[in-house]
This record gives C-alpha cells, sequence and structure tokens, in this order.
C-alpha cells in the first residue's frame, strides 16, 4: 500500500505545504498507511516545537474579546461515528475529515452536474463516467487536483499513476465557439494530445511520464501541437 | 467584558497547573474558566506563529481570534491518542495562518512578492519578542544541524506559509527533492530536539 513517493509527502503534510486537493489524497493514503500515521503525528509534534519558537505577546485586548466572542458561540458535540462507519481504525483529526469530505463534495458536485447535463443523453453513458471515476479514486494512490480555467469555469482531475489513468472533469467552461477544448499531457517533452473534451469530461488513458494535464480552445477536431494558450494546468501527483 | 468567578477546573489536581491537555478537556464540556486558562497557556505561540506566517498584524490578530474562537467551538473533536493539546492549537494555528495568506493573495501577487524577497520586513524582529528563549534556542541549534536545503526548505513552508511547490520555485529545486528534504529534515529535527517516540 505505501509507495515511498506517497510516504514521501509526511513532511510537506505536516508543514501545510500541500495544496488542498492533493492533500485529500495523500489523507486517503494516511488512512490505510499506520506508519504513516505514526510519522505524521512523530512529524506534527516536531513542527509545534517550530511553532512554539516564535511565540509572541499578543495585544491584550484580545483576549477580552476572544472570551466575549466564545460565550456566544456553541461548540460542536464530538466527532460523529459515521465516517468511521466499517473501518476499524480510528480516522485523523477533524481536519483531515472535513477535507476529504470538502474534495468528496467537490468531484460530486462535478459528478452531478455532468449528470444533469445529460439526463436527456444516455444515461448509460453517464453511469460509465461514474464507474470510472470511482475505479480511479479507489486507487490507493488516487489523486485529486484542480485548477481555475481562464475565461471561467474549473477543471478537476482525478488520476492514478498506478492505473495509469486520469479523468478530467470540466465545470462552466464557456462556449468554445466554433472550437473544441483539447487536453494535453504537459511534460518534459512536447505537449502530447491527451483527446478532445466531449462535453465536460474526458477519460485519460495512460499518464505517460505526463507532469500535468493542460487545456487549450482548438480549431475544430483538435490540433496536434497546442496552437493557443494553455487556459489551465493542473499538476498530477 | 464579563464578570469572571475564578475556580479550577474539577478535573485539575488541587496545588497543581493543570496542563493544557486536561484544560482542552474541560473546555470540551464547555468550562469558560478552563477555556481562560488554556487561552493564556498557548495564545503566546499559537499568535507568534500566526505571526510569523502572516506578518501583517492586524490580520495576525485577526487569525488568532479565530483560531482560539475555533479551538473552543470544536474542543470536544480533540483526543489525546492523537497528539498534544499544544500540537492540535499550534496545528490549528499554522493551518489557518496559511489559508489566510494562501487566499489573500493571487498568485501574481504571490510571485510578485516571492520575487521581491519579502524584504520589507527583518527576518527576526518576530524573533526578538520571543518569550520561551531556551525553547527558542533549542530549536535554533537543532535547525542548525540540517543542511542548508532542508532548513531553507522547511523554514520556508513552515513560517513562510510556503506550498512544497513554491519552495521547489524558490530554491530552484526539483518537486521529488523538496519532498524529501522536508521529510528528512523534519526527522533530523525531531531526532534532535527528542520528540517523544
Amino acid at each position: 500500500m505505501t509507495t515511498p513517493d506517497v510516504h514521501a509527502l509526511t513532511g510537506a503534510y505536516v508543514l501545510d505545504a500541500v495544496p488542498e486537493l492533493e492533500r485529500a489524497a495523500f489523507e486517503r493514503h494516511l488512512s490505510q498507511c499506520d506508519a504513516c500515521t505514526q510519522e505524521v503525528r512523530e512529524l506534527r509534534e516536531t513542527a509545534t516545537r517550530l511553532g512554539r519558537a516564535a511565540a509572541a505577546e499578543p495585544p491584550p485586548w484580545l483576549r477580552s474579546q476572544v472570551l466575549a466572542r466564545i460565550s456566544e458561540v456553541r461548540q460542536l458535540p464530538p466527532e460523529p461515528g459515521l465516517l468511521t462507519g466499517g473501518q476499524p481504525r480510528t480516522p485523523g483529526w477533524a481536519l483531515r475529515l472535513t477535507t476529504v469530505a470538502a474534495a468528496v463534495l467537490l468531484v460530486a458536485s462535478v459528478v452531478l452536474g455532468v449528470l444533469l447535463v445529460n439526463t436527456q443523453n444516455d444515461v448509460r453513458d453517464a453511469e460509465q463516467y461514474a464507474a470510472s471515476l470511482s475505479a480511479i479514486l479507489q486507487a490507493p494512490d488516487a489523486a485529486v487536483a484542480n485548477g481555475a480555467v481562464q475565461g471561467g469555469g474549473t477543471a478537476v482531475v482525478v488520476s492514478s499513476r498506478e492505473r495509469n489513468e486520469a479523468l478530467l472533469l470540466a465545470n462552466g467552461l464557456s462556449d468554445p465557439g466554433g472550437g473544441v477544448y483539447q487536453a494535453w499531457k504537459l511534460g518534459d517533452g512536447d505537449p502530447k494530445s491527451a483527446g478532445l473534451l466531449d462535453g465536460n469530461r474526458l477519460d485519460i488513458d495512460g499518464l505517460d511520464q505526463a507532469t500535468s494535464i493542460g487545456l487549450t480552445k482548438e480549431p475544430a477536431g483538435g490540433s496536434t501541437t497546442p496552437t493557443a494558450p494553455v487556459l489551465v494546468t493542473v499538476d498530477l501527483l | 467584558m464579563r464578570e469572571r468567578v475564578r475556580r479550577v477546573p474539577h478535573t485539575a489536581t488541587a496545588g497543581a497547573e493543570p496542563d493544557a491537555d486536561t484544560l482542552l478537556q474541560a473546555v470540551a464540556r464547555g468550562d469558560e474558566q478552563a477555556f481562560e486558562k488554556l487561552y493564556d497557556l498557548v495564545i503566546g505561540p499559537a499568535f507568534g506563529l500566526i505571526r510569523r506566517v502572516v506578518r501583517d498584524p492586524a490580520q495576525s490578530e485577526e487569525v488568532a481570534q479565530e483560531v482560539m474562537v475555533e479551538l473552543w467551538r470544536t474542543a470536544a473533536r480533540y483526543s489525546p491518542d492523537r497528539g498534544s493539546a499544544m500540537t492540535w492549537v499550534m496545528t490549528l494555528a499554522h493551518r489557518r495562518a496559511v489559508d489566510r495568506v494562501r487566499s489573500a493573495q493571487s498568485a501574481a501577487d504571490r510571485e510578485t512578492r516571492v520575487s521581491a524577497g519579502e524584504s520589507s520586513r527583518p527576518f527576526d524582529e518576530v524573533a526578538e519578542i520571543v518569550t520561551m528563549k531556551l525553547e527558542h534556542e533549542q530549536v535554533r541549534r537543532c535547525l542548525g544541524t540540517l543542511t542548508d536545503l532542508q532548513r531553507e526548505s522547511i523554514t520556508l513552508a513552515y513560517y513562510g506559509g510556503r506550498t512544497y511547490r513554491e519552495v521547489g520555485e524558490l530554491l530552484d529545486t526539483p518537486l521529488g527533492t523538496i519532498k524529501t528534504r522536508l521529510r528528512d529534515g523534519l526527522i533530523r529535527l525531531r531526532d534532535c530536539l527528542g520528540v517523544a517516540r
């Protein structure tokens, strides 16, 4: 379950140096890796020592303001057991759960958007996408990352190196007019086409050596190399 | 300000000042007096860290206030088997500080600041008002045992609130190397500081 690459994120993770969605993917890994969880705990304590070394006196009025505030704030109940159902291990801190939940919600909302757009089209087609999405998400190294598309919209890439595939989900893209949105595998060499967006999504088979996925607006039929500015790049984990 | 009745949380051992873990568990049961004590115990480290990351004094005060209210609100979600109460607080503080700097600046703005080298404020201004001198000395000594790349990566990520990608760009070093240095640097720090295994 533990790949050296994923494991190496423990340091960046406790320093909050991992971007939001990549963090969600790492937390999935954490929930299955006892050694990582132990290491994260120790490194977090270590980071705390770094933090304490920066201690400074706040202005005195902060105290009275905080104390006045808390008398008006209702406390949350203990963590509900819902999310741990079926899992023998205890989950991470509430913080972790909320980020995982946020990533799941994001993906779910995109998927829902995709499904809604297609209600009058082929339902089986939509189901197929939902199936391939969940297949990738179940891979131990599944990663979710996103980026804002220039000109509007969001691109979410769910990828797995192990499965050597990715799913690109775009949301709220502007109308490409007579053209088409084309995805590219970006890496050290020349950009390679990852295919044309069919509606708001694209299955990408074979990640090759790509380090990120890019999106451009190309003339109808697509291009062999990008002819327009890259509107968004989403890094692969 | 409200009238406060001073009393020791009922979980505290008579005569001894309760530690952060004990206090946080009392806070989870809605004990406001325990919260006041906990505040006094953690605010210095939490505010200092937030100040180091956020830098702007007014924004740092805002974030510190958010963190303390969040601490009150989520106290019942703390569980001692996942780490110390101080670490819980500091994790919350760092996360919020980082959220603030990442959302406050557009990517372009951030790049400008990176290239400008953030030279507007002397690095050790905050360090001068350090209250826990002893601890500070030990941390400084242990940071000194790291390689330059380990130390710079950790400092940029933790005190600078940078993502590891930004750290990679700033230090002109491949991402894989940065990830590894962040990890093995922290491991070396852990061993030097004698953090309980």
